[in-house]
Parts: structure tokens; sequence; C-alpha cells
């Protein structure tokens, strides 16, 4: 089922929970009552359009309108992924940290296994980080300088030097799975070591990193499925406008 | 698929031979040896280790309950009784049951059934988790930090076996990257953590 403007937002994350951070990320925070995705979006100034293609496209995998999805602004697209990347590296991915640590402080025998599972995530950590870095500093601003290029319907110095430096196919290359360490560990964990006292705390943590996985799926479908085509199209129309 | 071994164990010498042709039909199988009385069943048990063992609950007297546990317990056989009293089903306990007066066909899907448990167990535990020797050896490399072609010339072989090692090994353990195979090594003590860099 598709979520609508006219469907009220209480239901719609009802629906799925893992929207529960996707709206925050947007501004909108929950206490919502009665009221439409519509109303909802309309408070908080947020473009419902754009706010329509994300929730359906992490509701449901198969769900790709490709015209709609064109005509979202590239600004938005980039201003929402930025504040996903800042959500990973300020809460979720530091709360997982914090939790490991408070795990191996509770230390017994079981330390040098905790030690090894947070040397462990602590690399996936800085290499996600390295990732989430790298499209901010290389990607999203040769993303806005297309968007820019097409807009304006001519080059500038400066951005030409940035479109230049850059093809998103060399994107569509590197962006491969940060998520393979992730599903290890998480492998390891279940399979590999056996529960330190504290289950609930191990157990929550194992939680959590399936919760961060879906995440990180979600986000990567709205990079490859919405961002890269659009640019892909984008990058074809300036080179037959020059 | 793996053969699976059977030991018979039947005091009376008709039913034994005769149960042990039947059971031949089966494609997979192999008869051990067929025993006629208790002692002779342990020593067999504990040396051969079968995969099945068919007895008929007259051999063990009384203890039957004494002997289940540590003998088809511990040597992870499946049991199946055979009787010509109908009411084994009641008194025992077993993975299944063989009457003197059942046919062939019967006795052979009985048997049968029992076979492809045995051999499907054994297929999974092939398959999954226990790394061979070459493989746990391989993985300490990979751990260690050494590329493909460090450990090919290290260990003798072509770059091309240690992928598919490489690969097997990922199979088996469902972890991909070279850190958490560097995880799974110490956990199972094929390396030293102090020596990881």
């Amino acid at each position: 089922m598709h979520i609508k403007k006219s469907m009220k937002m209480a239901d719609v994350i009802q629906m799925n929970y893992m929207l529960i951070p996707v709206i925050h990320r947007f501004g909108i925070e929950l206490g919502f009552g009665d009221k439409t995705v519509d109303q909802v979006c309309e408070e908080n100034e947020v473009d419902l359009n754009f706010f329509l293609q994300l929730v359906n496209a992490y509701h449901d995998q198969d769900y790709f309108p490709k015209e709609e999805l064109q005509s979202i602004p590239v600004r938005e697209i980039i201003a929402y992924l930025k504040m996903t990347h800042a959500s990973y590296l300020n809460n979720t991915v530091t709360d997982i940290e914090q939790k490991i640590k408070s795990l191996e402080l509770e230390g017994n025998e079981d330390k040098k296994y905790i030690a090894l599972i947070r040397n462990f995530f602590e690399g996936y950590k800085s290499e996600l980080t390295e990732h989430i870095m790298r499209e901010e500093d290389v990607v999203f601003p040769y993303v806005l300088a297309v968007d820019e290029i097409i807009k304006s319907e001519q080059f500038t110095d400066k951005n030409k030097k940035v479109f230049e430096s850059f093809s998103i196919e060399e994107y569509e290359e590197e962006h491969d799975d940060v998520e393979e360490k992730l599903m290890d560990l998480r492998t390891i964990m279940i399979k590999y070591v056996a529960p330190p006292a504290n289950t609930n705390l191990y157990h929550s943590i194992i939680q959590d990193l399936f919760r961060l996985e879906e995440d990180l799926n979600y986000h990567s479908r709205i990079e490859d499925k919405v961002l890269i085509p659009k640019i892909i199209l984008m990058e074809k129309s300036i080179k037959n406008l020059f | 698929m793996p053969r699976i071994s059977i030991l018979i164990a039947e005091s009376t010498c008709l039913i034994r031979k005769g149960l042990s042709s039947v059971i031949q039909k089966l494609g997979n199988v192999e008869i051990l040896q067929s025993v006629s009385n208790k002692a002779e069943l342990c020593d067999i048990v504990n040396r051969l280790k079968p995969d099945i063992l068919i007895a008929n609950p007259n051999m063990f007297d009384s203890d039957y309950e004494d002997l289940k546990k540590p003998f088809v317990a511990a040597n992870k056989m499946s049991l199946v009784l055979i009787s010509e009293d109908k009411s084994i089903e009641d008194t025992y306990n077993a993975d299944a049951f063989i009457h003197y007066k059942d046919n062939q066909s019967k006795i052979l899907e009985i048997i049968e059934e029992i076979v492809n448990q045995k051999a499907e167990k054994k297929r999974i535990n092939k398959s999954n988790e226990t790394l061979s020797s070459r493989e746990q050896n391989i993985l300490k490399h990979i751990a260690l930090g050494l590329t493909n072609k460090e450990i090919a010339d290290q260990l003798f072989i072509s770059i091309h076996t240690v992928v598919t090692h490489r690969k097997n090994i990922t199979q088996k353990l469902g972890i991909k990257s070279v850190s958490g195979l560097t995880v799974y090594a110490i956990l199972n003590n094929l390396i030293n953590m102090d020596e990881v860099k």
C-alpha cells in the first residue's frame, strides 16, 4: 500500500516504524494527532512531493515512479542525504559504539572478545565516515554543480572545474558495500561469540546493528535509484547542450 | 551423497541375515556387521561407530534405558527397534520400529527415511562451519593480513587455488571482510591477538 497525502501521519508510522527516523530528519516530530501527511508537511515546510516519494521509496523496495522522482529538486535530495549522514554518525553509530563500550567496561572474562568487537566496529565506523566524507566533499558538490549548469545553461569557471573533475560513473563504481562489515559483525556476534553476562545489552546491540543495516539499505536505495539516475540524465543533457 | 553405515543387532540368525539382505537393496548404505549378543554389540559400536543401529530390544534385557543414553545418544546413532512384538512401540522409545511381519517395501520405506535423515545431517555438517585444516591455514594467513599472492607464494599453491579457498571459507563462515575473518580467527585461536597488525 502506498502512502498518500490524505493519510493520517500517525497511520503512516504505525504501518512502518522504520519511518520514525526518516520523518525526524525532516524535522517532523511525533505527536501529530489526527493530522494528515499533507497538513504535517505544510506545517513543517517540507516539500510534499519529495516527502511522499521518499517515504514510499523507503517503505516499498519496488516503488520507483521515475517521473515523480525526476521532478524532485536535486538540492532537496542532497539536503536530505546530508541530514541522514549526520544522523548516522552523530546518533546511530555513536549509540552502538557506546553500548559496546559499556559492555566492555562491565568487564569480566569475556572482556577480550568484547574488545575484539569494539575494534571491529571502530574499523567499520571509520570506513563509513570516510565513505560519507567522500560523498559530502566530492560527490555532492559535483551534483550541485551539475544542477547549476543545467539551470543556468552555462559554465562558470568554478562549476566547469568541478564538472570536469569527476563523473557520476566513478561514483557508481566506488559505491561499494560499506554494509559488508556490518553484516560480518552481526554474523560473528550471532554465530561465533558466546554472549557475555549482560545478555540484554548484547542482544540490544545486535538489534541495533540490524536496524542500522536496514536503514543504510534504504539510504543507498535513494542514492542508487534516485540520485544516480538523475545525475546520469543531467550529465547527458549537459553534453548535448554544449 | 555420503554412505550411511548400519549395524544390526538381533539374536535370531534368520532374521539378522534376512534383514541384512533386504536393506542391501538401498543404494547408499553399508551393513557393517550383524551381532547376536550384548557384549559384542557394545564392542562393535565403540569400534565402528555406525550411523544407524537396528536392534531387537530383547538383546538389552531390562537395562534398555540405561544403555540408550551412553550408547545411542553418545554415538549419535539413530535407533531402529525390531521385534515380533507389536507392543514395543509403547514400551520403548526409538526413531523407528520394524515388525517381523512387515513386508519388504514397508521395511525399506522405514529404513530409507532414517537413512535420508542421516545423510542430510551429514551433508549439512560437512558444508557448514567446519573448515578443513587447509582452509584453516589459509584463513590464518588472511587474518595476518597477507595478500592472495603472498599466501600463494608461501604455501606453494596457485593464486587461483587461494581464491577458491577464500570463497569456500567465506561461504562456510558467512563472513566476507578481512577484518571479520580476522576476528573469527582470533576467536577460534587460529592466531593470537598480538600477531595482528
